[in-house]
């Protein structure tokens, strides 16, 4: 546990010793939000509703749903893959904490950081733009669904695979609109798949509060992917390390 | 001038062998790219299957937009991908050894480095503009004066590219200068009238990505005045002047970081 805290707290360290590389990163993502806030508001121009979702439905689901990404995707096991190829990944196998311990310590200092910064960008966004939210709802399942998230996320990969991977969550798990605006079975078929337990149901049941005849199905799906992925993340970590050879520079 | 292409070629040559190594890598690349240009184009559909009119554009005019975004964009990562690589020749010393080379040091760090994944996106990005833009109604002028406007689109890509090499000496922080100069340009995924004041007249006068993103089109579709296309030009050149000196100065400030 002293490991660990002591691994938080040098990166959080990190950030401020590399401030100029936080601030633009940071400047990055408030730039990604914006594009999908202004071409919500144009789509709204002139027009009450769409689908199910009014003006401040949909603007609130655009920024809850940043701040979630915010949170479920910043992670540092990214870097993972590069130490495999170079070699340096010895240095962290001799260590005396687990891998998987030693990443989860960072992804948490990781993700406080980020989410300090989204929340002072959120509320910048909508302090500046005159962004109409909805309340937020359902707080403590919007939790669960998050904590799901946090884990089905957490996988090591590497570059190629990364950014496919990446490619296809951002669309599928509802960042640029919500998922149950697609039509019927498609929305259902992709409650069977692990994405939208990331962004969309959180950010969904802040907007609108929980949907209760799915409410059971989706919780038992979230379970189902966070401990499987979870579970699938071990065993493939497992299987590499068993073949790991050191060829790296 | 034919040395200067030759070695060009030698270049791009050499970069293609390199990028071909990694197969797999390209093909989840390639299709990762792919991926996001169907899922963007998706959203624009999406949108314009419950709404007529985006900011006064129909979906045709809004696909148009997505479309020369999309071939603007990947024809400068074409041309400059080796910019996105030199933040590791300054942080090494390996500048010092192009700035040694009896050739202009853009022909390396610059265009030193095309892009074989984009290459091979371009060729359906144009097939698709070109069947998007005939369903628009147009003139030869207005096709020849968006002809000009996307020549002056990559007029000032190189010129952001050069300001961010300036940068990568000044400060090593390539990596993400590119990166944000990536984020901004992609604002000009959409017809930029979506965005409100200041920050539509920020990214057209301060940082042109309008110019550069909207205005061919705009002037395709008719809706770009005389004078706003004179303006196009003026800022090209400004933003060419500009980084041109900013290259300069970095390369008197620059004192070989490597070891």
């Amino acid at each position: 546990m002293q490991s660990s805290i002591q691994l938080f707290s040098i990166t959080i360290k990190e950030f401020f010793s590399y401030r100029l590389n936080f601030v633009l990163w940071r400047l990055r993502m408030v730039l990604g939000t914006l594009v999908t806030v202004f071409l919500w508001m144009a789509v709204f121009d002139g027009k009450s509703r769409f689908g199910y979702y009014s003006r401040e439905q949909m603007l609130s689901y655009i920024l809850f749903s940043s701040l979630i990404t915010t949170l479920v995707s910043s992670t540092r096991t990214s870097e993972l893959a590069a130490q495999i190829q170079d070699g340096s990944i010895m240095n962290l196998l001799l260590k005396p904490i687990s891998v998987f311990s030693y990443y989860a310590a960072l992804d948490v200092g990781d993700k406080c950081m980020n989410i300090f910064f989204g929340i002072i960008e959120f509320v910048g966004i909508v302090l500046l733009f005159h962004v109409p939210l909805v309340a937020p709802q359902a707080i403590l399942l919007c939790l669960f669904f998050l904590a799901c998230g946090f884990i089905g996320f957490w996988t090591p990969d590497v570059w190629a695979p990364r950014f496919l991977f990446t490619m296809i969550v951002f669309f599928v798990s509802g960042t640029y609109f919500p998922l149950d605006l697609l039509p019927e079975p498609i929305y259902r078929v992709l409650l069977l798949t692990p994405f939208p337990y990331l962004f969309f149901l959180p950010a969904r049941i802040l907007v609108g509060g929980a949907q209760a005849p799915y409410l059971i199905q989706q919780m038992i799906c979230a379970l189902f992917w966070t401990g499987g992925t979870y579970f699938a993340a071990r065993l493939i970590w497992k299987k590499g390390i068993t073949e790991f050879s050191f060829w790296g520079k | 001038m034919k040395r200067n292409f030759t070695l060009f070629f030698l270049f791009a040559k050499n970069a293609l062998a390199t990028t071909s190594q990694g197969r797999t890598g390209i093909v989840l690349l390639l299709l990762g790219k792919i991926i996001r240009f169907i899922f963007l184009f998706f959203l624009l559909f999406f949108i314009f299957q419950r709404t007529q009119f985006l900011k006064g554009y129909s979906f045709s005019q809004a696909a148009l937009f997505y479309l020369v975004f999309n071939l603007i964009d990947t024809l400068s990562q074409v041309l400059f991908r080796e910019v996105y690589r030199f933040r590791y020749l300054v942080t090494t010393g390996g500048l010092d050894m192009v700035l040694l080379k009896p050739y202009h040091p853009f022909l390396r760090i610059l265009l030193g480095g095309v892009d074989l994944l984009d290459l091979i996106l371009i060729v359906p990005y144009l097939i698709l503009t070109v069947i998007a833009a005939h369903s628009i109604a147009t003139t030869p002028v207005q096709i020849f004066i968006f002809i000009l406007l996307f020549l002056n689109a990559i007029w000032i890509a190189t010129s952001f590219h050069i300001i961010v090499l300036a940068l990568g000496i000044l400060t090593t922080e390539v990596d993400h200068t590119i990166l944000i100069y990536r984020d901004m340009t992609s604002l000009g995924r959409f017809p930029m009238d979506i965005y409100k004041e200041p920050i539509k007249s920020f990214f057209t006068f301060i940082i042109p990505v309008a110019v550069m993103m909207s205005y061919p089109v705009q002037a395709l579709v008719g809706k770009l005045s005389l004078p706003f296309t004179g303006l196009a030009f003026v800022l090209s050149s400004s933003i060419c002047f500009g980084a041109l000196k900013l290259w300069s100065v970095a390369l008197e400030k620059y004192q070989s970081w490597g070891g």
